[in-house]
């Protein structure tokens, strides 16, 4: 006898004491969309202009306190770079606050388009089993065999690097994964006893499909989710290192460690480091909310 | 076949007998939010030796953490919390782990719920009975080996030497809890515990199997817990009863003085209505006017093999009558198409052939809209109670689909008629703002009668609805259904393989066998005096609760051999002739046909409607 | 039986790239870049575009274009049905030649780190597993959680700052081998196998020196996903029915871990086919850091300059290997498990 695979809203709500990982990635996440909207205008520096001080590293960990102090206070011409300066002279500590907007902004509306797009062809191909949603299933596999990363880099680079193409290069990439989840949940839950029930009740198949089999599919495909979100993160990270990304000055973690690994070899590592901890601690905290949502839905 | 006589209990020697098994207080608890939920709390049993102890309680939990408890064992993330087990003298709570290792399987054996699930199922069957032996036995591997095949042999698995070559997931129920047999009873333990053995098996395959188990143990001279939800086991094959309520035991008593008169209340719910209906055969004949409510003729269903060109005969030729007020039981076992039927009858199956006439409208031919109309009229109640509701819908919500759907009701209305339908199966209305989750398989189940009630319906059809209750929510799901058909008027067509709850519950019964009607008639003529030969089969192999009667102390007439057929490729003549104990050439080449033998019996078989066959093996008044 | 499998995935997967190979023609001359202008520069003369467009066989109709790469017409220039991936628009070299160059080191860098990380990971997934709830199987969690969303690029960087600069045991990322060594011939492509063929034993180790840090770098990052899938699958198996009943039956210890460890290992196979083709195409990152010159950067470069030859036949072969790659580990699950079935 099977029961029923469900994840309420009420079991969103962190539990116990011992969740702390739970805690600790929506922490994480609500700071990171705190940034994305007031980020690029709360930094002591404007993230796209350049600044006389060029390759200034931060201030050690004991200078810290009393430059607190001294800034607090008012008593310091200019703030003080927090994080040094790079080689073009860029305050790194504004650009890193600044760049949660382009990255998450990329991620979330790449993700929202290939969730819309994918689970309405996962719950036709999951529900009509006929030539043309085989026909799509091949397409959806061919499309999510392409090497993820160079597909993505040729598209962005060919297009031309804005925001815009990065998001459907990345929509592109992502939206094979939501029509196979759908597909696979929604056929798992055709077969379900309420939806036979329904059908008994006098239920047009229409309604079956959306009032009944839709919001029991959706719950593979959200968690999935979360963790592509840190993904698309990541890939557009990754893309603006190699240079097919977002076009400098744009504030972006990833070019900013490319920028700044020039430097490493020179011992400079203020460039490189920080926005590195910054998409490090970011994605990690969205692995961090899927993998709890993950688990309440095993357990429920 | 001769069995053993008379119940351990009885005998003489057995005052004196030894306890194989003492039970002191055993507690087994596991954490859930915070708290410590103990489904065993304070159990005290014993057993002694070649003795048969029933063990039988509410939904299955209790039990089955109490049988992996004898041996020291809790799944995750359950913990034995207290007490003793005492066997031979040493408290297996207190072995180290070599030592308790070296008594389970040795000296306990145990057999579970889900035998195909139990098996590894990547090693083939023979090795792993081998290395269960080896465990316990000096053994080289081609000695292991012929040991299980030695075993499978004796748990009565025909052609061993290859069954022992298969993977779990190539048998069957009953020869995947064979295989589970033999490896518990390959070192001839001295207690044998059996969690459910059954459950899931066919009626005939239950009886065949409990039968080798019995056979086998007698030979192995072990005891055995025999831990099960079904009254007709108890009666049949123990010779003690033990109750489990709320984590103990709550009556311990031989069994014929446990049906005949149960101390504690809990027994009592159980054995209720087996109490006031004692011997009666279902349910006195109603005046149910001369046009039927609902007419079948010559309904089938064939369904398409998958990637061949084969078909599948699920329901041929079946015709049935159902007046109002009236109950038409529906029984069979796996294949039978009785399931097939009934979904056919509601057009949730589109039938390949015949008419289904619901007070005048032949139902196979309205167009889908119009169809969807009389659904209001016709409803079905599913097996799994579960699974039959959206896990995100409140129940207020489940309760006022039907209504959204049939009736033109102001929302008001809509939320007094659903508080009607949870009174009207004796729930309470706090349940409505609730979801499914975390009730019980019993309420479940009335919530989903509630639902199929909404509309005021004619007409019900009941798949085995009370076949995964406990005895105690089905003994309630039973009342209620008869309450609501004697209050609303309503007709059910009840569909279910367990004959003593199609005694308690239908006016007339049709027995079914690969897609046919065999035999069909009031329930005190089929079950009193079965004609067709796999009637008289079923009913021989169905256990009733009636420890008078017991089906060891007897022999046996007349069993059917072998196992179900496929029923792909039917044979021309009777379906039953490869297996019929009466079989002449004739059989096998005449297509058979349901004759009347007097007053509104029929029987679809030559030899008993000519009277060849004498009319034996049921149900003794 | 088997062999009609092998054979019906062999199909599919060349229906699979040949739809894939026609997609990403299409869609790459579909974008509107220009690689002409791009080899010719901004300010040619008109007659120069046009001479480089010839060159290039732009000029043609599309159709035309696609039925020459496929191999449809080799007396204009082989195509795929002649084994020939077209000739490199930016080098002029025949790409299959500069592929056999560069796929070696991508595929040397790849498998190695997976031998690394499944060396390390696995019996961490599997400790995780046996010991649930201790506070070690927790950490065990949350570093598979953390190792899986890093940035490989990042910690290549870090890891560079780290050994090569602060501690100075590791090579400056300059490469497969430092600027002063020749390299061994190539007999594979693949750097320590052919150091060792040629008997160049100080070779072998400087390449294996240049790899340390690449390889531990991906190790690092593959290491997530697979504690965490080892850990899973390990955990389900060991709470399994037939792992509680095969204790039931008094099987030794060790019998019974044995069983939980192959239906264990079972559906990780399948998993890890699908990181390694992952992989495959994410080296590019950590190729960059280091400067290997795998296929990684070879497509980087490709991409900039609008090789559309090279670009397709990047795509073309990784796919290619991914599936094979897919197909060899579907294989060793289904001998694992019996019930999986053709």
């Amino acid at each position: 006898m099977s029961r029923p695979h469900t994840l309420d809203t009420a079991d969103l709500l962190p539990r116990r004491r011992r969740d702390w990982l739970f805690a600790l990635g929506v922490t994480i996440v609500s700071t990171v969309v705190v940034l994305a909207i007031v980020g690029p205008y709360v930094g002591p520096y404007d993230p796209t202009m350049t600044t006389p001080n060029v390759s200034m590293p931060p201030p050690s960990l004991s200078e810290i306190p009393g430059l607190f102090g001294a800034w607090v206070s008012g008593s310091l011409e200019a703030p003080p770079h927090w994080m040094g300066t790079d080689a073009s002279g860029f305050d790194v500590f504004s650009r890193v606050i600044a760049a949660p907007r382009t990255d998450l902004v990329i991620a979330l509306v790449a993700n929202g388009l290939s969730l819309l797009v994918g689970v309405f062809l996962g719950l036709i191909a999951g529900y009509y089993r006929n030539a043309a949603t085989e026909l799509m299933m091949r397409v959806s596999d061919v499309m999510q065999s392409f090497p993820v990363f160079i597909s993505a880099m040729v598209l962005v680079a060919l297009a031309g690097r804005s925001t815009t193409n990065i998001v459907i290069a990345l929509a592109f990439v992502y939206t094979p994964i939501y029509v196979r989840l759908t597909r696979a949940e929604v056929m798992s839950q055709k077969v379900r006893g309420f939806v036979e029930a329904a059908r008994a009740l006098g239920n047009t198949e229409l309604s079956i499909a959306i009032r009944h089999v839709l919001p029991n599919s959706l719950t593979p495909a959200l968690i999935q989710a979360s963790v592509t979100i840190g993904f698309a993160i990541l890939l557009t990270a990754g893309l603006s290192f190699v240079g097919a990304g977002v076009r400098p000055p744009t504030p972006e973690w990833g070019l900013m460690i490319s920028t700044g690994a020039n430097q490493i070899i020179l011992g400079e590592w203020w460039p490189s480091v920080f926005p590195g901890i910054a998409i490090s601690l970011t994605v990690f905290g969205f692995a961090v909310l899927g993998n709890a949502l993950e688990r309440r839905y095993d357990a429920s | 076949m001769h069995r053993e006589a008379a119940a351990v209990s009885e005998r003489p020697e057995a005052r004196a007998a030894r306890a194989v098994l003492s039970v002191e207080n055993l507690v087994v608890g596991y954490p859930v939010a915070g708290r410590m939920v103990k489904p065993v709390d304070g159990l005290s049993f014993r057993v002694h030796e070649r003795e048969v102890v029933g063990l039988i309680g509410d939904a299955g939990s209790g039990k089955s953490t109490a049988a992996l408890a004898l041996l020291g064992l809790a799944r995750a993330p359950g913990k034995i919390l207290g007490g003793r087990v005492d066997f031979e003298g040493r408290d297996l709570l207190k072995l180290p782990d070599a030592e308790i290792r070296a008594i389970r399987g040795r000296d306990i054996g145990i057999i579970v719920q889900n035998p195909r699930s139990s098996l590894n199922p990547m090693l083939r069957v023979g090795k792993q009975i081998g290395y269960a032996y080896q465990a316990h036995n000096e053994a080289n591997a081609a000695t292991a080996r012929r040991k299980a095949v030695e075993m499978l042999r004796m748990v009565g698995i025909n052609d061993p030497e290859s069954r022992a070559e298969a993977y779990a997931h190539e048998l069957s129920g009953g020869m995947a809890q064979r295989a589970l047999i033999a490896m518990a009873l390959s070192s001839r333990p001295k207690l044998l515990i059996a969690d459910e053995p059954t459950s899931g098996l066919d009626v005939t395959i239950q009886a065949q199997f409990l039968d080798e188990m019995w056979n086998t143990v007698q030979r192995t001279g072990s005891a055995i817990l025999l831990i099960t939800q079904e009254l007709g086991t108890l009666a049949n094959y123990c010779d003690r009863v033990l109750v489990l309520h709320e984590g103990r035991i709550v009556e311990d008593a031989p069994v014929k003085q446990f049906f005949a008169d149960p101390q504690h209340p809990y027994s009592q719910q159980i054995l209720k209505l087996q109490r006031e209906r004692g011997t009666s055969l279902g349910l006195p004949p109603i005046y149910t006017g001369t046009k039927p409510l609902l007419a079948t003729r010559d309904l089938r269903k064939t369904f398409a093999v998958r990637h061949t060109k084969k078909l599948i005969q699920a329901v041929d030729k079946v015709s049935l009558q159902i007046g109002r007020g009236e109950t038409l039981g529906l029984v069979g076992e796996s294949g039978s198409g009785k399931t097939t039927v009934g979904r056919c009858l509601l057009r949730l199956l589109e039938p390949s052939a015949g008419s289904v006439v619901f007070d005048g409208a032949d139902l196979v031919k309205l167009p889908p809209t119009d169809m969807r109309r009389y659904r209001s009229k016709l409803q079905i109640v599913f097996q799994d109670p579960f699974d039959s509701l959206n896990p995100r819908w409140t129940i207020r919500q489940i309760l006022t689909e039907p209504l959204d759907l049939h009736t033109e009701l102001s929302t008001s209305e809509k939320r007094r008629r659903a508080e009607e339908l949870i009174d009207l199966v004796d729930l309470d209305r706090t349940l409505l703002e609730r979801k499914p989750r975390g009730l019980g398989a019993g309420a479940l189940q009335r919530i989903n009668i509630a639902r199929a009630l909404a509309c005021n319906p004619e007409f019900i059809v009941l798949d085995e609805p009370t076949s995964v209750l406990s005895p105690r929510a089905r003994v309630g799901l039973i009342e209620l259904l008869v309450r609501l058909q004697k209050e609303l008027g309503i007709s059910y067509l009840f569909i279910s393989h367990d004959l003593t709850t199609v005694r308690y519950l239908c006016h007339k019964v049709s027995v079914m066998y690969l897609g046919q009607i065999v035999e069909t008639g009031t329930v005190e003529q089929v079950f009193s005096r079965p004609r067709h030969p796999y009637s008289q089969a079923l009913l021989s192999a169905h256990l009733f609760p009636d420890p008078s009667n017991r089906r060891v102390d007897q022999s046996i007439p007349a069993a059917l051999e072998g196992e179900i057929p496929s029923p792909i490729d039917l044979p021309h003549g009777c379906y039953l002739a490869s297996r019929c104990p009466h079989v002449v050439d004739e059989c096998r080449a005449t297509p058979q046909r349901l004759e009347p033998v007097g007053e509104g019996q029929e029987v679809r078989c030559w030899r008993a409607a000519k009277g060849d066959i004498q009319a034996f093996g049921g149900v003794h008044g | 039986m088997l062999f009609r499998y092998i054979a019906k995935r062999f199909a599919v997967g060349l229906l699979q790239l040949i739809g894939l190979t026609i997609a990403v023609f299409f869609l790459i001359r579909l974008l509107p870049a220009d690689p002409v202008s791009r080899l010719v520069g901004m300010n040619a003369s008109p007659e120069a575009y046009a001479q480089a467009a010839k060159q290039l066989g732009v000029d043609r109709p599309l159709l035309a274009q696609l039925a020459t790469y496929l191999g449809f017409q080799p007396d204009i220039a082989p195509g795929l049905l002649q084994g020939s991936l077209g000739v490199s628009w930016v080098t002029g070299s025949t790409i299959t030649s500069e592929i056999a160059t560069y796929l070696p080191v991508t595929i040397e860098l790849v498998t190695l780190s997976f031998i690394l990380a499944l060396a390390v990971a696995v019996p961490i997934g599997m400790f995780g597993a046996l010991n649930p709830g201790g506070k070690a199987d927790k950490g065990v969690f949350v570093y598979s959680l953390f190792a899986g969303s890093q940035p490989e690029f990042w910690w290549g960087l870090l890891f560079v700052y780290l050994f090569f600069f602060t501690l100075g045991i590791a090579p400056a990322p300059l490469g497969r081998l430092s600027p002063m060594s020749s390299p061994p011939d190539a007999v594979t492509g693949f750097m320590t196998i052919d150091a060792l063929i040629a008997g160049q034993l100080d070779i072998f180790v400087e390449a294996l020196h240049h790899l340390m840090l690449p390889v531990i770098t991906m190790a690092f990052i593959l290491s997530g996903p697979i504690i965490k899938m080892v850990r899973q699958n390990m955990a389900r198996a060991l709470q399994s029915d037939f792992v509680l009943y095969a204790n039931c039956a008094g099987l030794p210890k060790e019998r019974v871990a044995r069983y939980a460890l192959r239906a264990a290992m079972a559906p990780s196979m399948t998993l890890i086919g699908i990181l390694y083709g992952f992989m495959l195409s994410g080296a590019v990152l950590t190729e960059s850091v280091f400067a290997l010159g795998g296929i990684g950067q070879y497509s980087i470069s490709a991409v900039l300059a609008y090789d559309y030859p090279a670009i397709q036949a990047v795509v073309l072969v990784i796919t290619a290997i991914s599936l094979v790659v897919y197909l060899a580990l579907d294989l060793i699950h289904a001998a694992i498990d019996p019930r999986i079935a053709f």
